[in-house]
């Protein structure tokens, strides 16, 4: 779908954790055209100041009811105007943008993984997963107890394995640890969070062919022929993909502000990703 | 009120007499070599001209009449008539053929190369375009992050990422051709010759409308000092420019300087057909942990409505120095800011960060500056203009004794 100005309306508000908040928004538009992995670019009512719209993840999309969620942090004066929204106000938001994940349709097995707010990247490509009869796993990591994603929130049929970086909930470190145990189980891997778990996720992954020795069964469709870094059909193949994050301006490719720096050269978050194959990644440029 | 509603009424049945050199003025594609284009703006003209001097091809004298009718019995396609009968055109090269529909126009780095916002914004009902900042040779640009927001602003340092002067005629040239929407490149470079040769190969392009030339670029040749705040430099490759290309030729001024006068006489000298004013504040954010510069070049640009006031004294400043048209730019958010920039002498204006939050702003603003020119009983928006310079010359501003903190 191409993106558009819609005028979504507050629909329910609630805080989920300390400090994160779920919006619910009526927007047909959005609920029948976004897939996982695309994001839209919201206009805060505060215009004192604000000169830039914020861009969120799509976390779920409903297009039997028309609603949206998105799930956010209090981070400045963009999300705390955003808290104090009230049902029936309407936000100005620009979307569906980005590109999304990419699933092989012959994967069975979804790797998962979010680091804190990462789970917003993450969630709406868990109900695609299971709606298409994959299995799917959500790995997640979060500081501590307190901080730890509602299971609740999550579709039934997903597991869901928790690490804290102090051991106050599942396993006692970091969720790149746990994903060593499921590399093995999982056809593909999706990742949203901080940078620097995605480059240690990028390590894990290289070379996991060669490793494990995936088997080619059968004749492989394209006799070769190599897909052109950053196409579609290249990520659908591709084992990890990550969904990167940068400070952005426009969101819809014009003014260059949100790029990463890939194998290619600078990268669009708002065009060419906000989702990369993570050999797209440039990763010894990420600290 | 009453009085200028007879104007444009009494004018309406001369019309037709008139209308034919607005053909080739109206033509979708701008010929450089065609020389019918009669007027020129002059900034500080503040004498209304009925629409004998601006003609128009569609002009029907009973919808004309419609202006003096009354609001209330107004209909709405009465109103739209009489709305599009508002003279918003504006010629920024009278020599050269740069006619703009209306004065909003999109500026450099906010706009890409016009087609990314797709159909979110009709890009036909802009004033003009200005794309992406162009070099020789493809740049990466700068290490991210590039852009964060600040109070009232933002600060960006792109660092002049694009595909070369080639990649862009080859990919955009052809989108262009076939918009009415006038594109104007903006171009830079990292010595006289760089610009030289990027003005030459879009010497003749279809499609290509005008030049912006970005001088807030270190020159190399002398030793990495912005062409844009030495007076010599700017003077030299705006010259260069001049003499390499015969398209429409716009100047964009760097704030960032002691005094910005002698440097906009000079580009006026060099050559220029207008200038533009102003280019970002240079300025910086720290990073979160306070060890380092946000920005990956840690210096930025400063845009947004936190720089209007400085764009709005240096429109005013330039205006008094040079009589070739000023495209203003800083901080627009709303038609106020325009109005506001009109009345310090700028005849276009530029929209940019705004954009970002409100994509729909610049096609807008054309439509809410003719309701205010009929609001006012204007048929054009050129008595808007410059009525906030001062009235005679030698006043304080003028002698360069201001305040200046």
């Amino acid at each position: 779908m191409t993106m558009r100005l819609v005028s979504a309306e507050l629909v329910e508000s609630r805080q989920i954790l300390p400090g994160q908040w779920i919006q619910s928004f009526n927007a047909p538009e959005l609920a029948t055209g976004s897939r996982a992995g695309q994001f839209v670019h919201v206009r805060t009512g505060d215009y004192s100041g604000l000169v830039l719209r914020r861009p969120f993840s799509i976390n779920t999309a409903d297009p039997a009811t028309g609603i949206i969620t998105l799930h956010f942090r209090t981070v400045g004066r963009g999300t705390e105007w955003l808290t104090r929204a009230r049902e029936g106000d309407r936000l100005d938001m620009l979307g569906p943008l980005g590109r999304p994940f990419e699933v092989d349709p012959r994967s069975r097995h979804l790797l998962l993984i979010a680091g804190g707010l990462g789970m917003a990247g993450i969630r709406m490509l868990a109900d695609e997963a299971v709606r298409d009869g994959r299995q799917v796993v959500v790995l997640f990591g979060a500081q501590s107890a307190s901080h730890v994603y509602p299971s609740s929130l999550l579709p039934d049929e997903v597991e869901y394995v928790v690490a804290t970086d102090d051991g106050s909930l599942g396993h006692h470190g970091f969720v790149t640890e746990l994903a060593i145990d499921y590399e093995a189980w999982a056809d593909q891997a999706f990742a949203c969070g901080p940078h620097a778990m995605l480059k240690r996720l990028a390590a894990l992954a290289a070379g996991r062919r060669e490793r494990l020795g995936v088997a080619k069964l059968g004749r492989k469709r394209g006799g070769g022929k190599q897909d052109p870094l950053g196409s579609t059909s290249a990520r659908r193949k591709a084992f990890l993909q990550v969904s990167m994050e940068q400070t952005m301006g426009c969101a819809v490719g014009a003014c260059l502000g949100c790029t990463v720096i890939g194998v290619e050269g600078p990268q669009r978050v708002c065009r060419e990703g906000p989702v990369f194959a993570a050999e797209e990644i440039a990763w010894e440029s990420i600290a | 009120m009453k009085a200028k509603k007879r104007v444009v009424t009494s004018s309406g049945g001369r019309l037709p007499k008139v209308a034919k050199p607005a053909k080739g003025a109206d033509k979708p594609k701008r010929t450089p070599t065609v020389r019918t284009i009669k007027s020129a703006i002059v900034p500080v003209d503040r004498t209304p001209r009925p629409g004998s001097d601006r003609p128009r091809v569609e002009t029907g004298s009973a919808a004309v009449a419609d202006l003096g009718a009354p609001a209330a019995v107004r209909t709405s396609l009465a109103e739209r008539e009489a709305l599009d009968r508002i003279d918003l055109s504006v010629e920024l090269s009278p020599t050269r053929g740069l006619r703009l529909v209306n004065p909003i126009m999109v500026a450099s780095g906010t706009f890409g190369y016009g087609v990314e916002y797709g159909e979110v914004v009709d890009v036909q009902r802009i004033g003009a375009i200005c794309c992406k900042g162009t070099t020789l040779k493809p740049r990466a640009g700068n290490l991210p992050p590039r852009v964060t927001e600040t109070p009232g602003g933002m600060l960006n340092s792109i660092g002049l990422q694009n595909p070369g002067v080639d990649a862009v005629i080859e990919k955009y040239g052809p989108v262009w051709q076939g918009w009415k929407v006038p594109v104007i490149v903006n171009i830079a470079g990292e010595s006289i010759e760089d610009y030289v040769e990027v003005a030459r190969r879009l010497d003749g392009v279809p499609g290509v409308a005008g030049i912006e030339l970005n001088i807030s670029c270190p020159n190399v040749g002398k030793g990495g000092l912005q062409f844009a705040i030495d007076r010599d430099a700017a003077r030299a490759v705006t010259a260069a420019v001049r003499r390499a290309t015969d398209l429409p030729l716009l100047v964009k001024l760097s704030p960032n300087v002691a005094d910005v006068r002698p440097i906009a006489k000079a580009i006026e000298e060099a050559g220029a057909d207008a200038i533009t004013a102003i280019n970002t504040l240079s300025g910086l954010a720290v990073s979160p942990d306070r060890t380092r510069a946000f920005l990956g070049n840690t210096y930025g640009g400063l845009s947004g409505p936190a720089i209007k006031p400085v764009a709005l004294r240096i429109v005013y400043e330039v205006a008094q120095v040079v009589s070739i048209p000023i495209v203003a730019i800083g901080g627009i958010t709303s038609l106020a800011d325009v109005l506001d920039f009109f009345a310090c002498g700028a005849v276009a204006v530029q929209v940019g960060t705004a954009i970002f939050a409100d994509p729909e702003l610049p096609v807008r603003l054309g439509e809410e500056l003719a309701a205010e020119c009929m609001r006012r009983g204007l048929t054009s928006y050129r008595p808007l203009i410059g009525t906030a310079l001062p009235k005679r010359a030698g006043a304080s501003s003028a002698k360069g004794a201001e305040y200046r903190p």
